[in-house]
């Protein structure tokens, strides 16, 4: 998702306080982390003197406002992550976004999503590196290949009934990690 | 500093387009018509850039007008909007595009206003960094692996997810043996590839639609 909202300049200082306290105090960010659906997100604060302007050529901008974008790499679909946004992180995104015009607060739902819609843009590319992976897959696969890995470097010198007690403990640590990969199920 | 989190590099990019009111396919029509053929699987030019974990290409057009009261504003130029994250340091990853995909490079910010080219690497640096802004928040869930790590501890996943169903109810010794098997495959397996199999939209031709023509 890329979405682009307009902010009175003056109010650009407070959204670099609250962003500032964001990024240090790392319990702020625990809904963010416990939803777990977020692969990488970025919010972008451009004032209106600051868009790059690389030659004589080409037009400076003459701008009313500053902007704020944002950038985020989900997994699921559009409504899916809408619908959550708006559910756990509301007080959150109302600290991030009532800087921006118009901006109707996260709930109720329907006109948040009507304004998502409207200042969004649709990507033209995009890559990911793990496309059948979820964020959850990710942090499930590092904990397999760390249990497994575990067990190899300490099961080499076990004997048959050492390992056959280590392998159901290891079985029982990585149980909720072997989901497989892939499109999931679509609910909207 | 905000454009990194642990290991990961957010970078974002915004290029002014070249406004040319006498080329026959404007610029930034040029570069959306080369995008929508890129590949975006295993044989996307990113695909390459081994440590690109996501990356995104974005034309942006115009600012949006929210409505009344808010003030209707428009940009005098139109804008590539260019956001990666990948592993590493900045400096590393610019050299590395400018070395591994120079022509997909050029076939997009060609059209871009003051793009030098990639073949001085130092100048095609010092350009994007002039583009580059400054993250103001960056959020990065899993911010301490390399893709090729995650990558790599995916397979792993998939591999023991299905030792362990085949191995049920076995005697310990059968499965120690074959669990050291197992082991020995993860290892001497080939480095796991990015950008998975999916089929892109439509072949890439290599050549879209050139801006500029009457220029």
């Amino acid at each position: 998702m890329t979405a682009v909202t307009p902010m009175k300049a003056w109010k650009s200082p407070f959204l670099r306080v609250f962003f500032f306290l964001l990024g240090h105090i790392k319990p702020l960010q625990s809904d963010l982390v416990n939803l777990s659906f977020i692969h990488f997100a970025r919010w972008v604060l451009i004032t209106r003197s600051n868009f790059p302007r690389l030659s004589e050529s080409q037009p400076k901008e003459q701008l009313h406002y500053d902007y704020l974008l944002f950038f985020s790499n989900f997994n699921g679909t559009w409504n899916q992550y809408i619908d959550a946004f708006s559910d756990v992180l509301e007080k959150g995104l109302n600290l991030v976004w009532l800087w921006s015009e118009k901006y109707p607060g996260a709930r109720p739902v329907t006109p948040f999503k009507r304004y998502i819609a409207m200042v969004q843009f649709d990507t033209d590319y995009y890559y990911t590196a793990y496309p059948r992976a979820t964020t959850n897959d990710v942090k499930a696969a590092h904990r397999v290949n760390a249990a497994v890995e575990d067990l190899a470097r300490r099961s080499a010198s076990m004997s048959a009934e050492q390992f056959g007690a280590e392998y159901a403990r290891f079985l029982v640590a990585v149980q909720g990690d072997l989901g497989a990969t892939g499109i999931g199920p679509i609910g909207t | 500093m905000a454009n990194q989190s642990g290991s990961v590099y957010g970078l974002t990019i915004l290029s002014p387009i070249i406004d040319d009111p006498h080329a026959e396919v404007s610029h930034d029509c040029a570069i959306r018509d080369y995008l929508a053929g890129l590949p975006r699987d295993h044989r996307s030019p990113f695909a390459k850039l081994s440590s690109t974990h996501i990356a995104r290409l974005v034309v942006m057009d115009d600012v949006i007008f929210v409505g009344a009261p808010a003030r209707e504003e428009h940009l005098q130029s139109k804008y590539l909007v260019f956001e990666s994250n990948f592993d590493g340091d900045l400096d590393t990853y610019l050299r590395r595009m400018a070395q591994d995909i120079p022509s997909e490079l050029d076939a997009v910010w060609r059209h871009c206003v003051g793009y030098p080219g990639v073949r001085d690497v130092a100048a095609f640096t010092a350009y994007m960094k002039k583009c580059q802004l400054k993250t103001t928040f960056y959020f990065a869930d899993v911010n301490d692996k390399t893709v090729q790590q995650t990558l790599h501890a995916l397979r792993v996943q998939a591999s023991v997810a299905e030792f362990i169903a085949a191995h049920q109810g076995q005697p310990a010794a059968e499965i120690q043996a074959a669990f050291q098997q197992l082991m020995e495959k993860i290892r001497k397996e080939p480095p796991p590839i990015a950008g998975g199999h999916e089929e892109s939209a439509k072949p890439h031709t290599g050549t879209a639609r050139t801006a500029g023509g009457k220029s």
